[in-house]
């Protein structure tokens, strides 16, 4: 099985960081879509279809929160899973963002282990790259 | 206040040396000395329980460093907007990444960071732009000042808190 990912983050280098270990994870990636802000994002989403988002918070025009909300509220967009980043750990902000319905969370800074291991969980892999059908929501959370 | 000071210094510390590690595999050591040696700089405002301000100054041999081991691109590739990004993103995660460890239960605001002129920099060294920026930010609080070497080259991390 392969995947369309969309990146989100006004940092050119971050976005490059993601897909360079998203490329070398062992994923089958068909296409990979950037947007700078989750307002891009959205734009990006009326012309590509995605089986991830992974999105930074902070982001200038339309954060990573209210990019969610908009997806929640989009019947087409929302069941994509989304893979918040983030510089913040605070229990309460995570919690926040698990409520409007993102799937995991990668802080910043973070190796490309860690990235991985997010990605399969939400995505539904295991570590040799095959897709799994049976498994549970939520489960990349770790508070 | 001097006790939180020197909580901030430990944990900023900490949080320093994990983003210089984790992202751009560079280690950096103590340094007891300050220089006033830099090229530029980034900086960010946070808001909450604890407020203030954090500034990265670095010369460009280390932002140069920082980019090619974070992206794996020649030097000669390397352009003055990919320095003011990775510097900004840098900031960032220092700032994000010691408020969690400062204090994990509270909730934190985070500005934008901003990247200042390499130009303006060296016009007015390190100490004369603080007290600029100061005036302009209305900071006036307690300051502590980190120095680090490493095989790339040194950088100053300054945090003020209000």
């Amino acid at each position: 099985m392969s995947f369309n990912v969309l990146i989100v983050d006004d940092s050119n280098s971050m976005r490059a960081v993601i897909k360079k270990i998203i490329s070398i994870s062992g994923f089958k990636i068909d296409q990979c879509v950037e947007a700078g802000n989750g307002k891009e994002a959205l734009e990006a989403l009326t012309d590509n279809w995605v089986d991830v988002i992974v999105s930074d918070i902070n982001m200038p025009e339309m954060n990573g929160f209210e990019l969610l909300k908009s997806l929640k509220e989009d019947d087409l967009l929302k069941n994509i899973p989304v893979i918040l980043i983030t510089t913040e750990s605070s229990e309460e902000r995570m919690q926040d963002a698990f409520n409007l319905g993102a799937k995991g969370f990668i802080k910043k800074p973070f190796t490309p282990e860690e990235v991985k291991k997010i990605l399969y969980e939400v995505i539904g892999v295991n570590n040799e790259g095959e897709y799994e059908e049976d498994r549970g929501d939520n489960e990349a959370f770790d508070f | 206040m001097k006790e939180n000071m020197k909580k901030i210094e430990e944990t900023m510390r900490l949080s320093i040396s994990e983003v210089f590690e984790k992202m751009f595999y560079i280690f950096l050591e103590p340094l007891d000395d300050e220089s006033d040696e830099y090229d530029m700089e980034a900086a960010i405002r946070f808001e909450g329980s604890l407020s203030g301000e954090i500034r990265t100054l670095l010369s460009i041999e280390m932002a140069k460093a920082m980019i090619q081991n974070m992206l794996n691109i020649e030097e000669d590739k390397i352009t003055g907007h990919d320095i003011e990004d990775c510097l900004k993103e840098a900031v960032n995660m220092i700032c994000g990444n010691f408020l969690g460890k400062f204090d994990s239960a509270k909730v934190f605001n985070l500005s934008m960071p901003v990247f200042s002129e390499p130009s303006l920099f060296k016009k007015e060294g390190v100490e004369g732009l603080s007290d600029e920026k100061s005036r302009d930010s209305g900071l006036s609080g307690n300051i502590c000042r980190m120095d680090f070497d490493s095989d790339s080259g040194r950088i100053c991390v300054i945090i003020e808190v209000s």
